[in-house]
C-alpha cells in the first residue's frame, strides 16, 4: 500500500525531471544523427576538393612527363627530375587516410613542387578553377 | 644630411653596393633611384622608372656588384644589369602569386631568394653560362602569413626568413631541394626584419611586437640539424614596431629603424658570457625622420656611416662614434 502512493506521488513530482531528461535523451539522439549527415556531407566536400586539386596535379605531372620524356637536352632533363619528385610526393600520399596528421603539411609540399614545376615549364599558373590561390588588392606593406 | 629620395611617396628600401661608391633606393612611387656621392652631398646618378608597374619594395646588389635586383608589389622580381652609369633589365622573374616582399642574393652570388605575400619562398639559381637565365630551385611554404624578409647567411648555404605569423624559418639544402630545418618562435607579433652577424653565429630579428631579438646556433636534438634559440630580447628600448635592423660588418654595432620615427644603435657588452649577450642603447635619434622609418643600412666599408630611410621619402645619412 505504502509503495504504491509513493509510486503515484513520484509520478507527479518527477515528472518535470523526467520529461526533461527524456527530452534531452532525444534531442541528443537526433543532434547525434544530423551531425553524422553534415559531417559526412562535409567530409566528403572537402576530400573531394583536396582529391580534384592532388589529381589535377598528377594528371598535369604526368602529361608533361609524357611530352618531355623522349627529349634529351639538358634543360629537358631538369624538368623531368622535378616532374618525378612531383609525382613521387603524390603517390607517396596517402589518399585513404583522412586522419594523416602530415596531411597539411605535405599538400603545402605538393602545392609548392608544382608552383616550381610551373615555374620550370614556364607554364602560367591560372588554374584558379582547380588550385587554391592566395588573394590580391589592397593596401600592402 | 638628409635629401627626398621618393617625391610624394614612401621611400621603402636603400642598399649600399658592394664597394660602398652607390646607393641604392626603391618607392611607392615604382622607381629605383642610384644615388652616388658628389662632394658633401648625394646625386641621382640613375632613375630606373618603368621596371615595375607597382611599389618596389626591397632592392639588393650582387655581390659582384655587377648585378641589382628588385621586388616588387606587382608579383615580379627584376634583374637589372650595370652598364657604365647605365641599368639594363636582364630578366623578370615571375611565379609568386602577389606582392613579393623582398630580395636577397647568396655571398657565392650563383642563388637568389624571394619571399611574398602568398607565404613562400623561392630559391632561383643563375645559369653559369647564362647571365639572363634564372631557374626556380625550390619553393617552400613554411610560413602559414605573408613573409616580410629573407637574409642568406653570410659564410653557409643558409637560408632564413621572417613572417606575420611571428616566426623566423631558417632552411638548409637536402638533395637539390631546399627545406625549412627550424622555426624559431617567440616573438608576439609580426617578424619584420633579419640580420646575421659579421660571423653567421649570430642571428637578430625585429619586430611588431616592438623587441629586437638575439638568436645563437646550438645543439641540435635527436633527428635534426639545425637548431637556434633566443639568447637575448632587447625590450623596452622601442616605442613601436622595429621595421629593420642591420649588423655593421665592420664594427659589430646593431642598429634599428623604427615606427616612432627614431633611429638607434646598440652595442654588444664586450664582457658578457658569449651565450648570453648584452646590448645597450649606444645612440638614439629621437626624430630621424618625420615618419615611420622603414630601412637602416650601414655602409660595407666605412666604419659609422648609416644610411635611413623614411615613410616620408627622405633618405638620412648618420655618422656614427661609439664614445668610448
Amino acid at each position: 500500500m505504502a509503495h504504491k502512493s509513493e509510486d503515484l506521488f513520484d509520478c507527479i513530482l518527477m515528472a518535470d525531471d523526467r520529461f526533461h531528461v527524456e527530452g534531452y535523451r532525444e534531442g541528443f539522439g537526433e543532434g547525434t544523427r544530423q551531425g553524422m549527415i553534415d559531417g559526412r556531407k562535409h567530409g566528403a566536400s572537402h576530400g573531394a576538393k583536396l582529391s580534384m586539386e592532388v589529381s589535377f596535379y598528377y594528371g598535369f605531372g604526368i602529361t608533361w612527363k609524357f611530352l618531355l620524356q623522349n627529349n634529351t637536352d639538358v634543360k629537358a632533363r631538369k624538368r623531368l627530375k622535378v616532374l618525378e619528385s612531383l609525382l613521387g610526393l603524390i603517390q607517396k600520399f596517402p589518399h585513404e587516410e583522412p586522419q594523416y596528421e602530415h596531411l597539411q603539411e605535405d599538400m603545402e609540399k605538393v602545392r609548392a613542387k608544382f608552383r616550381q614545376v610551373c615555374s620550370l615549364l614556364n607554364v602560367p599558373t591560372d588554374f584558379s578553377d582547380y588550385v587554391k590561390s592566395g588573394g590580391s588588392g589592397g593596401i600592402s606593406f | 644630411n638628409k635629401f627626398n629620395a621618393h617625391p610624394d611617396s614612401r621611400c621603402w628600401y636603400v642598399a649600399w653596393n658592394p664597394k660602398g661608391t652607390l646607393l641604392a633606393s626603391c618607392g611607392g612611387d615604382r622607381a629605383i633611384r642610384i644615388w652616388g656621392r658628389e662632394g658633401d652631398s648625394w646625386e641621382c646618378k640613375t632613375l630606373l622608372q618603368d621596371g615595375h608597374q607597382r611599389t618596389v619594395r626591397k632592392v639588393a646588389w650582387s655581390p659582384c656588384g655587377n648585378y641589382l635586383a628588385s621586388a616588387s608589389f606587382d608579383a615580379t622580381t627584376c634583374i637589372w644589369k650595370k652598364k657604365n652609369d647605365d641599368f639594363e633589365c636582364l630578366t623578370v622573374l615571375e611565379g609568386h602569386e602577389n606582392e613579393v616582399k623582398c630580395v636577397a642574393w647568396a655571398p657565392s652570388g650563383n642563388l637568389l631568394a624571394t619571399c611574398s605575400r602568398d607565404k613562400s619562398v623561392w630559391i632561383w639559381e643563375v645559369d653559369e653560362e647564362n647571365e639572363n637565365e634564372y631557374e626556380c630551385v625550390s619553393v617552400v611554404n613554411s610560413h602559414t602569413q605573408d613573409v616580410k624578409h629573407v637574409v642568406w647567411h653570410p659564410t653557409q648555404e643558409l637560408l632564413a626568413s621572417c613572417s606575420y605569423d611571428n616566426n623566423v624559418c631558417v632552411y638548409k639544402e637536402e638533395d637539390d631541394d631546399w627545406e625549412c630545418r627550424a622555426t624559431l618562435e617567440g616573438h608576439t607579433s609580426t617578424v619584420w626584419g633579419l640580420t646575421f652577424d659579421p660571423s653567421g653565429q649570430r642571428l637578430a630579428s625585429c619586430s611588431d611586437d616592438c623587441t629586437v631579438k638575439i638568436w645563437k646556433e646550438c645543439q641540435p636534438e635527436e633527428g635534426t640539424d639545425v637548431a637556434w634559440k633566443c639568447v637575448c630580447t632587447l625590450s623596452g628600448f622601442h616605442g613601436r614596431t622595429v621595421y629593420d635592423i642591420a649588423w655593421c660588418p665592420l664594427t659589430g654595432a646593431l642598429a634599428t629603424a623604427c615606427g616612432d620615427d627614431g633611429v638607434r644603435v646598440f652595442k654588444e657588452d664586450e664582457t658578457a658570457d658569449p651565450d648570453q649577450p648584452a646590448f645597450s642603447l649606444s645612440a638614439h635619434v629621437p626624430k630621424a625622420h618625420t615618419q615611420d622609418v622603414n630601412c637602416i643600412a650601414w655602409h660595407p666599408k666605412e666604419a659609422g656611416l648609416l644610411v635611413s630611410c623614411s615613410d616620408n621619402g627622405e633618405i638620412a645619412v648618420w655618422n656614427y662614434q661609439s664614445g668610448v
